[in-house]
Formats: structure tokens, C-alpha cells, sequence
């Protein structure tokens, strides 16, 4: 699991984050995957968080034209140069 | 060997949360002279370490990482910010003064002596100290661009929307903290101030209690990060928790209890939004993501308001999965979103198990009704502007105007209501001066005071209400030294 998404996981309401961390152990596998798909309700947020890891990749975003870095460091440059708090 | 004693601080008001309500109330009366106390349970969020990503960031601004769910059919996600400017840190950004018909039935169901005139200077003040505009074209974005096209075509009301953000360059990510500080939340206007004018603001300070002893307020229990204590002896104070954590708060003190209605009447402004895929390049996460609104169907209670994000927020909100998931993705450069906003007559309710809130929301009929009307006004909308597929938040095969509740993916941004205003004590929690109906010294003034759905987004009217309570406290209730006479403006308000 990516460092952002752990946060995320981790920082759910209990007791969301070991559920979660359950279900994505289990999407990782096939069979897992499988068994899923027949439990939209509980493979809704599982692909949720799953795709919001998959996506926040820096490699990922910046090929689809996102580059997270970049707007942060434009974000603490303006923020300096200007004085913004 | 006796135990440290408990510091302690001695304010004429202690304002209990620093978001859309806390931090107004505390600049006002600290800079009219009141001794204030700010006590914020979660942090102050240094913007030099915003890295723009989503679950990080999440994870970090966010109440339990913005996973708060309601129980219910549908289960709805609603995310509320924590720390230093509260939700106003991770909104939109977005401003709308309260609608007038909304004013009027808050006159004739409960009561509410608030019109459109009375509440103009203080939306005046609010906007002014947040620096409020209407986003111009070029900062709206492709996105935007997008709505506009569909709504022209169409005919329908639209425009662009106003926020409260100064030098502004469209950065896209406001909902997971605003890089460049552009977005003007009451952490870095209100609270400044506050500051500035001798508040004592207390961050990582969780209220535990509040004592009244004959009917009084005496004094704010905090326990602070450290495991320290903190109490704050003050005579009036002012909750400022938020919709779904101050019904707790009163609760837990036994405040606001006569009337049953605490923790109940809780409303939403259930959210949905749609992706379509576009010819052109949309880029959505340029420019700013909620810039655009389309109001053609806001009397029926449908509103529909831009929403957009980085790839990792769009890859969670897609309402599809496998590889059509993996294609529209890889077309993501070319989706364009927008929302769809429901003013609801649901009504839910905040419990408390084990001291963390349990939100209860079912989704009335009427309100579904509106959903299926609005997906399939938001799937013409989207197609109109040219689209070449409509992903609608709906599962496989279902059409809006078959949608049932459990079809539904919302969210949901704006909880109001949960300890109400009424001028009558058996119909809300405070009263018209937002002062908890039966006690002396407690009032309230965040989002769980609001009596009703707004239709909009509420934090100027929140922001609006909590100015005319701080004005009221300085003239009637607070022995405080005004460092200055009153402004014009500052009489207006008072009016």
C-alpha cells in the first residue's frame, strides 16, 4: 500500500480502517477479486480506495497531465513571494 | 503527594471550535473587546506542508480521513474538515447569501425574526472580510466550460459562482487544502484576527464539559493533546462544535435537552455528481473545480454546482469499475464532472455511542424523486455540452427515473439543523438570538442551528449568524472595553 493510502486507511473511524485493510488484502488476489465483484455494496468502497492509491502514483498522475508536486511547489512559492499566510 | 493543579483561564467567552461559526464569533468579540478563549479540538494546519495529494491529505484535514458515513438507505459519506478554519479548510469555497423565500419560512415555522434586509449588512461584513467574488471564466476552466456550453444550449439559468479566495490561480484541489492559500477559510482571515485582537486560541483542545451551576455557565473542561487539562472560566460561552459533534457536546451536558429535538432534524444537502467524456481536452483538475453553477431547477430543490479534482479523487468517484474504469481513465484529460445537489426534506438524526457520533439518515421519497429528476436533467445537461458518454452515479442498467434510494452513490456536504433555532422552546435547542433555550450563558453558532435545508451552500449564512450573535453579545451581555467606536458598518450590524 502507497504511503498516502495508508494514511487514508488508517485514518478511518473505527473500526473501518481493519475492515479495510482486510478487504484490500483480499481484492489483491484473484479469487479475491471474484468474490467481490458478487458484493457490489462491499467492492464500491474497497475499488474506491484501491483507485484513489493507484492514481495518487506521481508517475501515474503526471501522465494524465497532474503533477501534484508541481502545484505544490508553486503553492509555497506564491505563498512566499506574496506573503500569503 | 497532591495532584498539579489544573491551568486555568479566565475569559468573558469561551468560543468552543475555530470553523465557519467559532473563529467569526471570537474576531468580532475579541475586536470589541471582549477577553476570549478559542478552544479547537483538532489542529492548526500549516499550508507550507499541503502536498496536493488526495489521500494524504485526506487523511490529514479531514475528520476520521473523511470516511464519516450516515447509516442509512442510502449510505451517505460526509466528509468534515477538522482543525483550524473546521470544514471552511476543506470546502469549496463556495458563497451564497440565504435564499429570502427560505428566510420566510423560517419566519413562519419557527419563528425566526431574519429577513433579507436585516441580514444584509452582516453578509456585507462577511464577504468583505473573505474577500468574496464571482470566479471570472478564464480561472473557471475547461470544466466549467464545459456546464456553460450544455446550459446555453439548453437555455437554463446559469452563472458563475461566487468564493471567498484572493489571487486565486486555479490550482484544483480546494477540497484537500488550498496550496497556495488563495481560499480565504476562516483559519487565516477570521482567526488572525481573532488573534490579533487578544484572543487566546487553544488548538488540540478536546471540551469535555461544561459546567452550569444555577443555571449559569462556570466553566470549559478541555483535555489537550498532551494529556494535559485546561479549564476556562468564563460566564458566557459559545459552541461552535459543528452539526454533528455539538448535539453531542450539549448532550453530554445535559444542554439543549428540554425540547427532544436535539440531534434531530438533521439535513444534508444529499450530493451526486456525474462524469462525462468529452472530444476536447478538459484537464477538470485546471482552474477552479466548483466555479459554475446551474440554478434552472433550484425552486424544485435541484441545483447543480461544478465539481472536479485531481486524478486520484477522479479514479474514486467514477462510477464504474474494471475496465471501463481503466479506459476512462486513461482518458482522463478529456472527463468533465459536475454536480448535482439536492435541498432535502429528509430528516436524520446525530446519536452518540461511546462518544463518537452515529449519524442516522434515510432517504425520503420526496427527495429521491428529486434525485431521479436532476440525474436525468444532469445526463441532458452533460450531453447538450457535447458529450460522448455519460457515466451517471448509478448501477448498471438503471436509469435515473428507475433509480430506487439504495441505487444512489451520495455524498454530502452541508449537515444543519441539529440543535435547531426556534423562538419557541418546545420546537429548538436555541432561540432566535442562538442562545440555548432554559440556560443562561450557552448559545451555539455553527451549522446545527440552521432550521432548515438551504438549497446552497451554508457557510455564509452560518458566518452571517454567528456575526449577529457576537454583535448582540457585545451590546447586551459582555462587560467589554470597545478599543474603538463603532464603524458604520458595525452599527448596521447591530441594527
Amino acid at each position: 500500500m502507497s504511503t498516502g493510502l495508508d494514511a487514508f486507511v488508517a485514518a478511518g473511524p473505527p473500526p473501518l480502517p481493519a475492515v479495510l485493510r482486510t478487504l484490500l488484502a483480499v481484492a489483491r488476489r484473484p479469487r479475491g477479486r471474484m468474490l467481490l465483484e458478487r458484493l457490489p455494496r462491499v467492492q464500491a468502497p474497497v475499488h474506491a480506495a484501491l483507485s484513489l492509491g493507484r492514481y495518487d502514483d506521481p508517475a501515474v498522475g503526471r501522465a494524465l497531465g497532474w503533477d501534484a508536486d508541481v502545484v505544490a511547489a508553486r503553492g509555497r512559492a506564491l505563498r512566499r513571494a506574496e506573503g500569503r499566510p | 503527594m497532591s495532584a498539579p493543579a489544573t491551568p486555568t483561564l479566565d475569559a468573558d467567552v469561551c468560543v468552543i471550535g475555530a470553523g465557519a461559526g467559532g473563529a467569526v464569533v471570537a474576531a468580532e468579540l475579541a475586536e470589541g473587546g471582549a477577553r476570549v478563549v478559542v478552544l479547537e479540538q483538532g489542529p492548526a494546519h500549516d499550508p507550507g506542508t499541503f502536498t496536493a495529494r488526495p489521500p494524504e491529505m485526506l487523511a490529514r484535514l479531514y475528520r476520521d480521513g473523511g470516511q464519516t458515513t450516515t447509516i442509512g438507505t442510502p449510505p451517505i459519506l460526509l466528509p468534515l474538515g477538522r482543525g483550524a478554519g473546521g470544514t471552511t479548510l476543506v470546502n469549496s469555497g463556495t458563497c451564497f447569501r440565504t435564499p429570502p423565500a427560505v428566510l420566510d419560512r423560517w419566519r413562519t415555522d419557527f419563528g425566526l425574526e431574519l429577513d433579507e434586509a436585516r441580514l444584509a449588512p452582516l453578509f456585507d461584513r462577511v464577504e468583505r472580510a473573505l474577500s468574496v467574488a464571482e470566479v471570472t471564466p478564464e480561472l473557471a476552466g475547461a470544466n466549467a466550460a464545459v456546464a456553460r456550453r450544455g446550459a446555453e444550449r439548453l437555455g437554463w439559468s446559469h452563472g458563475y459562482l461566487r468564493r471567498n479566495a484572493r489571487g486565486c490561480v486555479g490550482s484544483g484541489v480546494c477540497v484537500f487544502g488550498c496550496p497556495t492559500s488563495a481560499k480565504q477559510h476562516t483559519g487565516i482571515t477570521y482567526l488572525p484576527r481573532a488573534v490579533a485582537a487578544g484572543a487566546h486560541v487553544v488548538t488540540g483542545a478536546d471540551v469535555r464539559r461544561i459546567d452550569v451551576r444555577g443555571g449559569r455557565t462556570r466553566t470549559v473542561h478541555a483535555r489537550l493533546q498532551d494529556g494535559g487539562r485546561l479549564e476556562v472560566r468564563a460566564p458566557t460561552v459559545v459552541v461552535c462544535a459543528g452539526t454533528i459533534h455539538t448535539p453531542l457536546l450539549l448532550a453530554r451536558n445535559g444542554l439543549g435537552t428540554a425540547s427532544g429535538q436535539l440531534g434531530r432534524n438533521l439535513a444534508l444537502h444529499p450530493a451526486t455528481a456525474a462524469f462525462a467524456r468529452m472530444d476536447e481536452v478538459v484537464d477538470m483538475a485546471r482552474g477552479v473545480p466548483q466555479s459554475f453553477y446551474v440554478d434552472e431547477f433550484a425552486a424544485q430543490g435541484v441545483m447543480f454546482e461544478g465539481v472536479a479534482g485531481p486524478p486520484g479523487y477522479a479514479a474514486m468517484s467514477l462510477p464504474v469499475t474494471g475496465e471501463a474504469h481503466r479506459e476512462a481513465m486513461a482518458d482522463y484529460r478529456r472527463l468533465a464532472q459536475f454536480g448535482l445537489m439536492v435541498s432535502d426534506v429528509s430528516r436524520g438524526r446525530v446519536r452518540s455511542l461511546a462518544g463518537r457520533p452515529v449519524i442516522q439518515y434515510a432517504l425520503a421519497e420526496a427527495d429521491v424523486a428529486k434525485f431521479r429528476f436532476g440525474l436525468a436533467r444532469l445526463d441532458e445537461l452533460l450531453r447538450a455540452a457535447g458529450a460522448r458518454e455519460v457515466l451517471l452515479p448509478l448501477p448498471p442498467g438503471v436509469r435515473p427515473e428507475r433509480a430506487r434510494a439504495r441505487d444512489l452513490k451520495l455524498m454530502a456536504f452541508h449537515p444543519l439543523g441539529t440543535a435547531r433555532a426556534a423562538a419557541r422552546p418546545t420546537e429548538g435547542v436555541v432561540d432566535g438570538d442562538l442562545a440555548v433555550h432554559g440556560v443562561d450563558g450557552v448559545f451555539v453558532a455553527d451549522g446545527s442551528v440552521v432550521p432548515s435545508a438551504l438549497g446552497v451552500n451554508p457557510q455564509l449564512t452560518i458566518m452571517a449568524l454567528a456575526t449577529r450573535l457576537a454583535f448582540r453579545l457585545l451590546d447586551g451581555r459582555i462587560d467589554a472595553r470597545p478599543p474603538a467606536p463603532p464603524t458604520e458598518e458595525e452599527t448596521a450590524c447591530r441594527s
